[in-house]
């Protein structure tokens, strides 16, 4: 049984999802082919305290929606625990508390235009999660509330009328932050909220969502593929690649000092907007598929410091980075070509 | 904050998709006033039909095999499309003759949509061996042309009811069989787009929220998919009054003393040979009239809900 | 000063649907000298693809090139026949799009596509052709050509392909490359890669580009100057270091303040509010005045048109009349 850490809102710990990939069963016997396994999430641990924003951060096929799909408990856990404020979402124990926990864990979608369904009212839809737990009985009251979670979103109340093609994309994203709200909820899991998103409209939405958490106290985990979003967004930052998390670290310490190889070279990959002229290590390679990943350290074929252990044996987080070369204290080298 | 107005009912009609692309095809609007006519004329046979076709009191034999646009020998009453053998006004039987059509087509696409949409989504939303059931025998019964299930399911509830009541029974047997032949098409449609919507996030936003799986059908699953039903049903109702009127020319279908258009055709064909070729035209002319008004109406509806051709 | 490789003059571009007839694209104007990259930027619904699909001819009815000329080498190509606009597609202009795969045909081996290409621009035989492709895989960084050159689009990764569709776009040595998202499908470690040999080889050859992209921070890395667009309109276009810098258009300014970036972890971006309009509903006057913080009366009645401001040049009133007449 774990326990969490006494300031940790919300734990993970060890969390894995294997997807079965395997070809159809007639196929498999007649190509004599075995069973394939895509394991998404390897072994994922991470602590959020309350009210701050946790970033998991990540390429495509890294694990990131994954894991947010496993926290909230849309998709089951192959293995590994997630416990939020005391009660453990995995365990099918004491299922009446997990019950509870529901109202309190929400989460917003990356595509307003399919996370509300196309045929019902605004006002519906804010309104599902408070009948659904049972929050508010009587009609108007029910009315007020979903009014008074449109302007917190900066909507007006009379917009509850309408249906969710009468908006932009933008306007359906606040309201799918109204819908999360509704029910009170104090965890948010936000799967890449502006990556849908225009830059103008992304600026709205980020600054809203960090005025909703200076209001009420909010905690997130936050899912992006943007790292200066991540940037303006998080406290701590999870770096994850092919379903492991490469490295955590405070989100200023990071971006000051990146520590695991990756999460420089997808630092030196983000577009100088600025036009700093800062230095720059050209990014190599691609990432493999999850399917057969590399043996060992799974980035080593694209890690300027490898070496032969990094093929043989997979390194553990030690301080926030799992990375054979950084604990052997080599990253020096890759600072010094840096800067030559 | 919001720059969009609330529209009122009669903005939103006129802005709407369907409704300008009604606008914009007269072959849709005189199909549309077409189905409508004979849709209101059915339905209101007894208000609108010259005579009491089917009340034997109220035919006059005198009038019989009178011509198109005559009077009739016996009562003197103007035939505009004729009459039959019993003195019968063709254009009162057809009246009556379309609502029983009507009535039959109606209801089995009631019946099949239920039961195919039920199905579908039961599919769709569960997947797993619910799914391979319900689609194998949909795909079974997909590979027989549905008059031959209409026609087996009716002799099944023949030789299931007594004969004395096969005439009582007969409209509720055949809405039975033609709404049973026509289920599996419904059932698939309402699965393959189940099956999209189920993977949405607004489905998944209310399974966060613990909505239960029947009720996320119903509720969430359920209106999306009813557009591509919709132009299959009013296809279908094309098909299912061809069916009835194919099933009733074989004499399995509506007795005489209700008769169909189908009844109409039979009867008519005696005649043909003998030269009173309006007994048999006038109903076929009808079935073809109607099979086309509804299968334009349900082409316009399919391009106007595809978002491609919009 | 050299002839441009492209020139656009007043082209505008309608919807014809049934609510009316919609301009997309209205009276934009624009020229892209020899080895430049000029970078289109805006977001969506502000015509910035459309003005890419209207140059190289294939705008589709309902839409219609309304008005403008487009000229290539100084000579009109947006009054030419199919079958000749067809032939400059391909010879003339080269083309990326945002999915590598709506530019390669799955069924063929990238060495039929590529060989095919040459072959149809060029005079060279078959087994001549075969090296150049080979040489143009190899310039892109595909590793192994000579074997990969054999393989089916489906056996090559996203940033893999969009390096086929760059040799492709190259090989007939065009004077003009169009390339509309070239790296939005891709992941960030692969857009970088992508955007920088995208750069070089357009570079060697002299090659014109223009990018059309929702993405500031590729523009700033790629682009020599850029173009901001607004509603079917150019808002601002101006050498890249002065509008990334100093932007003057309010929408401009707003937009770049928008972007959250590595430098600078402001607790809040600046916010523009709103959103872009539809097209059934562009108001009156210039089309971001209900957005604009700076809007005074004559933005709501007169649509500016763009004027020389420094080095660029912006489409807003408050350069006309100075910020004076806002007050």
């Amino acid at each position: 049984m774990t326990t969490q850490p006494p300031d940790a809102f919300v734990t993970v710990r060890d969390l894995r999802k294997v997807f079965d990939v395997s070809k159809p069963w007639l196929e498999r016997t007649i190509e004599r082919a075995p069973k394939q396994f895509l394991k998404a999430v390897d072994g994922v641990t991470f602590d959020i305290r309350k009210g701050e924003t946790f970033a998991l951060v990540g390429e495509s096929g890294s694990g990131k929606s994954t894991v947010a799909r496993m926290v909230v408990g849309l998709l089951p856990a192959t293995d590994g625990t997630v416990m939020v404020d005391g009660i453990s979402m995995t365990e099918t124990a004491n299922s009446a508390a997990r019950e509870k926990l529901r109202r309190r864990i929400q989460m917003i979608f990356q595509d307003p235009y399919a996370s509300l369904n196309p045929r019902w009212r605004v006002q519906d839809i804010i309104a599902e999660p408070i009948r659904a737990f049972n929050l508010l009985s009587s009609q108007k009251d029910i009315a007020d509330r979903v009014g008074e979670l449109l302007t917190l979103v900066g909507l007006s109340p009379l917009d509850g009328v309408k249906f969710p093609h009468q908006f932009s994309g933008g306007q359906r994203q606040r309201v799918a932050i109204a819908r999360a709200l509704a029910s009170n909820a104090e965890f948010i899991v936000c799967d890449e909220p502006t990556s849908a998103l225009d830059v103008s409209v992304q600026a709205q939405i980020l600054n809203l969502m960090r005025d909703l958490q200076d209001r009420m106290g909010l905690t997130y985990l936050f899912i992006s593929h943007n790292l200066a979003v991540v940037r303006h967004m998080a406290s701590t930052i999870g770096v994850m690649y092919l379903g492991r998390l490469a490295e955590v670290s405070p989100a200023k310490e990071m971006f000051r000092n990146p520590r695991h190889p990756y999460t420089r070279m997808l630092l030196d990959a983000v577009p100088d907007l600025g036009m700093s002229g800062r230095a720059r290590i050209p990014v190599q390679g691609e990432i493999p598929s999850p399917i057969n990943p590399p043996s060992g350290c799974t980035f080593h074929p694209r890690c300027p410091l490898v070496m032969d252990r990094c093929r043989a044996e997979a390194p553990l987080a030690i301080d926030g980075v799992a990375c054979h070369a950084v604990q052997e204290g080599r990253q020096s080298a890759m600072a010094a070509r840096k800067s030559a | 904050m919001t720059d969009v107005p609330i529209p009122t009912l009669r903005q939103r009609l006129n802005d709407s998709d369907l409704w300008l692309s009604f606008k914009a095809s007269p072959v849709t609007i005189v199909a549309a006033f077409t189905t409508l006519l004979i849709f209101v004329l059915a339905f209101f046979a007894p208000v609108f039909a010259p005579q009491d076709a089917f009340n034997p009191a109220a035919l006059n034999l005198m009038d019989g095999f009178t011509h198109p646009m005559e009077r009739g020998a016996g009562s003197n009453m103007l035939f505009l499309l004729g009459s039959d053998a019993q003195g019968r006004d063709m254009l009162s039987a057809l009246f009556y003759g379309t609502r029983v059509s009507l009535i039959v087509g109606l209801c089995s696409v009631g019946f099949s949509m239920l039961l195919g949409i039920s199905l579908g989504l039961l599919a769709g939303y569960l997947g797993g061996r619910v799914e391979q059931l319900i689609m194998r025998v949909a795909d079974i019964q997909l590979s027989f042309p549905g008059i031959l299930i209409a026609l087996l399911i009716f002799g099944i509830a023949r030789g299931i009811i007594p004969p004395n009541k096969h005439e009582t029974t007969a409209l509720f047997v055949i809405i039975l069989a033609i709404g049973l032949s026509h289920w599996a098409q419904y059932a698939r449609t309402v699965r393959a787009s189940a099956l999209v919507e189920r993977n949405k996030d607004y489905v998944q936003a209310a399974r966060l929220i613990g909505i239960r799986g029947l009720a996320i059908m119903a509720r969430h699953i359920l209106p999306n998919v009813m557009g591509p039903v919709l132009v299959i049903a009013t296809i279908n109702l094309a098909l299912a009054v061809i069916e009835e009127a194919t099933l009733s020319f074989f004499g399995v279908g509506m007795p005489v003393t209700q008769p169909s258009l189908g009844t109409l055709i039979r009867f008519g064909q005696q005649y043909l040979i003998s030269g009173e070729w309006w007994i048999l035209l006038f109903p076929a002319l009808t079935i073809v009239i109607l099979g086309l008004a509804i299968n334009l109406l349900g082409d316009w509806l399919r391009d106007a809900l595809n978002p491609k051709l919009r | 000063m050299t002839q441009p490789v492209l020139s656009v003059r007043n082209l505008k571009v309608e919807f014809v649907t049934r609510r009316g007839i919609l301009r997309a694209i209205d009276d934009i104007s624009f020229d892209i000298a020899p080895g430049e990259v000029l970078g289109v930027v805006g977001e969506s619904g502000a015509g910035k693809s459309l003005t890419g699909t209207a140059i190289i001819g294939l705008i589709d009815p309902p839409g219609r090139i309304a008005g403008g000329e487009v000229l290539l080498q100084g000579s009109r190509i947006d009054n030419l026949p199919k079958e000749a606009m067809r032939r400059i597609r391909g010879k003339r202009i080269g083309m990326i799009f945002q999915d590598p795969l709506t530019s390669l045909n799955p069924l063929f081996r990238i060495s039929e596509q590529l060989v095919e290409t040459i072959q149809t621009h060029t005079d060279m035989n078959a087994q001549q052709a075969r090296e150049r492709a080979i040489g143009l895989l190899t310039e892109v960084g595909i590793p192994a050509p000579e074997k990969r050159i054999d393989g089916y689009p489906h056996e090559f990764s996203g940033g893999m392909r969009q390096r086929v569709v760059i040799a492709l776009a190259l090989a007939a040595e065009p004077e003009l490359i169009i390339a509309d998202e070239p790296t939005t499908a891709l992941d960030v470690s692969v857009q970088a890669q992508i955007i920088t040999l995208l750069k070089k080889l357009c570079r060697e050859r002299g090659t014109a580009v223009m990018l059309v992209t929702h993405d500031m921070g590729v523009i700033a890395e790629t682009a020599d100057r850029v173009a901001v667009m607004y509603a079917g309109r150019i808002a601002e276009i101006g050498p890249v270091r002065e509008v990334v810098q100093h932007a003057r258009h309010p929408y401009a300014k707003g937009l770049m303040g928008a972007i959250p970036t590595l430098e600078t972890a402001a607790d809040r971006l600046t916010q523009i509010p709103g959103s872009m309009p539809r097209l059934t509903a562009i108001p009156k006057g210039c089309a971001f005045n209900p957005r604009c913080s700076e809007a005074f009366a004559r933005c709501f009645v007169e649509r500016p048109d763009p004027i020389p401001v420094g080095v660029s040049q912006v489409a807003c009133w408050l350069y006309k009349y100075g910020k004076e007449a806002a007050a």
